[in-house]
């Protein structure tokens, strides 16, 4: 659906794009994290041709965005929806009509907008509100009505700028429910731009972390979760001061474990005790994963550590710091195998 | 005249003999004000659209011919009226066949304001959101949708106050309109008031201004009001 390879920007002198590549598969929803000023709302520009790019090819559909005519490229446009932080819906009109103006713009009959319109409207949950102004809706509804009029147009992509960073907690939960059920009901490929790991991790397969314009890490969101690599784990920000005695040990819970009470039936069956640094549990597409930090006393390491490859789990030993000293190599392949499935 | 009355009765009279010439400067003026301004509108908006897609944060960025745009918008507004009005007289014969009269006083209002309508129209394009302009963007609307149905109506309310600001304006100029021979309040008060010393047929004459004055700027506020 989407093929980015070898794409550098510059803005004038300033590099801010360099050398990504993505690979984004019909129907999936991938998700571009980083900072702000990490270039993945430009990175997401060049995608409908609303940034220009200087190297490298950008691929929507099989064309090559950069080498479209003028009207090829509001062809592709048409083709791809887009949602965006501050909602920019037009406040002169009212819900319908912000909803309706893409199918007018592109000379939909008139009956035919009014049916389009209403139906998403249905499928947004705003139909009652059709007739109000934009402005006296909460930012959630606002949006909603954003991604009723990214979806008029029936496009097979959705680009999403930072869409729930201006939303509470909550609403951002069902702007991403809502998310999730377009992307299963009607197949359509999502692109996601956001600062917030919740998001990434609650809806997206795959995922690209960006800084300073570079990909730190690229993949598939589970596996990335589960080996943490140091650029992931740095942007995550967790830190847990961990106990300067004993060896300290993250152990990863993936989707088949985490319901088990791993921790209890080792210490049980082991029979030792170790003392628990921190952890979290948190959903992940329809699952619940995390991880947990754990310290045992050094002489116990070997035990724990035959224990935890017996049982197959995932672990690194962290240094002070909480930096991977080790990661075991088996759960590093089983890992790598699953990225490759 | 007859200094025996009172008051309102020399008013009331001086009125009855005054009232026709006034009531028809009046209209002279509502006359080139209103079509001075829907032309001046009219050149200022293709200007404003030339400007808004040249700009530096506009449709089609264009430092060169933004700054060639700029500096003849600039350089129309230098003008003072009176010179402009005289040194275009050719071009006002062209254009309505005589350099004499309302019409000839018309073509050169419309001239004077339009330069400044084209920055007032650019000012209100630009305080559009940007992001709504990328939205429009992003479901494929070309340049001329985004000028003349996104940006037109949103900006539209202010406009309509910057509409009230041009025809203020040319009520001022349009008082200089009797210099080339055109007619209105402003000819009125200087003949009458000015050169005949009747002070008082003067100032009614700036009372009429004066309540068309308050009336525009009050009927654009409404105006505003309702389409916000």
């Amino acid at each position: 659906m989407i093929s980015i390879s070898g794409l550098y920007k510059y803005f004038g002198g300033q590099r801010v794009l360099e050398d990504i590549h993505m690979r984004v598969a019909p129907g999936e929803i991938y998700g571009i994290v980083g900072h702000s000023g990490a270039g993945k709302s430009t990175l997401l520009r060049c995608l409908n041709g609303l940034e220009p790019y200087q190297d490298g090819s950008v691929k929507v559909t099989g064309e090559e965005v950069g080498d479209l005519s003028p009207s090829g490229l509001l062809a592709l446009r048409r083709k791809m929806g887009m949602i965006f932080q501050t909602f920019n819906l037009m406040s002169r009109k009212n819900v319908f009509k912000n909803v309706a103006f893409p199918l007018e713009i592109w000379k939909t009959p008139k009956a035919e907008v009014e049916d389009r319109a209403m139906e998403l409207l249905d499928l947004v949950g705003l139909a009652d509100r059709r007739n109000d102004r934009v402005q006296n809706l909460s930012g959630g509804q606002k949006q909603r009505v954003g991604i009723a009029r990214a979806l008029a147009l029936r496009p097979g992509i959705l680009l999403c700028d930072e869409a729930t960073s201006a939303l509470d907690p909550k609403t951002t939960g069902s702007i991403l429910d809502l998310l999730e059920d377009i992307n299963k009901r009607l197949g359509l490929t999502i692109v996601i731009v956001t600062h917030q790991m919740e998001v990434v991790k609650r809806l997206c397969h795959k995922m690209l972390l960006l800084d300073g314009g570079v990909t730190m890490a690229e993949g598939a969101t589970e596996d990335l979760f589960l080996s943490l690599p140091a650029n992931l784990r740095k942007f995550i920000d967790e830190e847990y001061t961990l106990i300067p005695n004993g060896v300290n040990i993250r152990l990863m819970f993936p989707r088949d474990i985490s319901q088990d009470a791993v921790i209890t039936t080792m210490a049980r069956e082991l029979d030792i005790g170790f003392s628990i640094v921190g952890g979290k549990l948190e959903r992940y597409l329809d699952d619940v994963f995390g991880f947990l930090i754990i310290n045992v006393r050094p002489e116990l390491l070997d035990r724990v550590m035959d224990y935890m490859r017996e049982k197959r789990l995932y672990w690194q030993i962290l240094d002070a710091d909480g930096d991977s000293v080790h990661d075991h190599d088996e759960s590093a392949d089983r890992i790598m195998n699953r990225s490759r499935r | 005249m007859n200094g025996e009355s009172g008051f309102p009765a020399r008013a009331i009279g001086r009125l009855t003999e005054y009232g026709p010439d006034l009531w028809r400067a009046t209209l002279e003026t509502l006359y080139m004000v209103a079509l001075s301004t829907f032309f001046a509108l009219l050149v200022g908006f293709a200007l404003a659209v030339a400007l808004i897609i040249t700009h530096p944060r506009g449709l089609r960025p264009n430092r060169p011919a933004y700054s060639i745009l700029d500096w003849l918008v600039n350089l129309g507004r230098s003008f003072p009226f009176t010179i402009l009005m005289i040194s275009i007289q050719p071009l006002t014969r062209l254009i309505v066949g005589t350099s004499l009269g309302n019409d000839a006083a018309i073509v050169a209002l419309s001239i004077a304001a339009a330069p400044m309508a084209a920055r007032l129209i650019e000012g209100c394009f630009l305080e559009v959101d940007r992001g709504v302009v990328e939205a429009a963007r992003s479901f494929g609307a070309g340049d001329m949708q985004i000028i003349l149905r996104v940006l037109l109506p949103e900006a539209l309310p202010a406009l309509i106050l910057d509409v009230a600001i041009i025809g203020i304006t040319l009520l001022g100029y349009a008082a200089m309109a009797g210099t080339v021979g055109g007619g209105g309040l402003g000819d009125f008060a200087m003949k009458y008031g000015y050169y005949r010393f009747q002070s008082d047929l003067m100032l009614y004459a700036v009372i009429i201004l004066v309540i068309i004055v308050q009336l525009m700027q009050s009927v654009s506020g409404f105006i505003y009001k309702r389409l916000r």
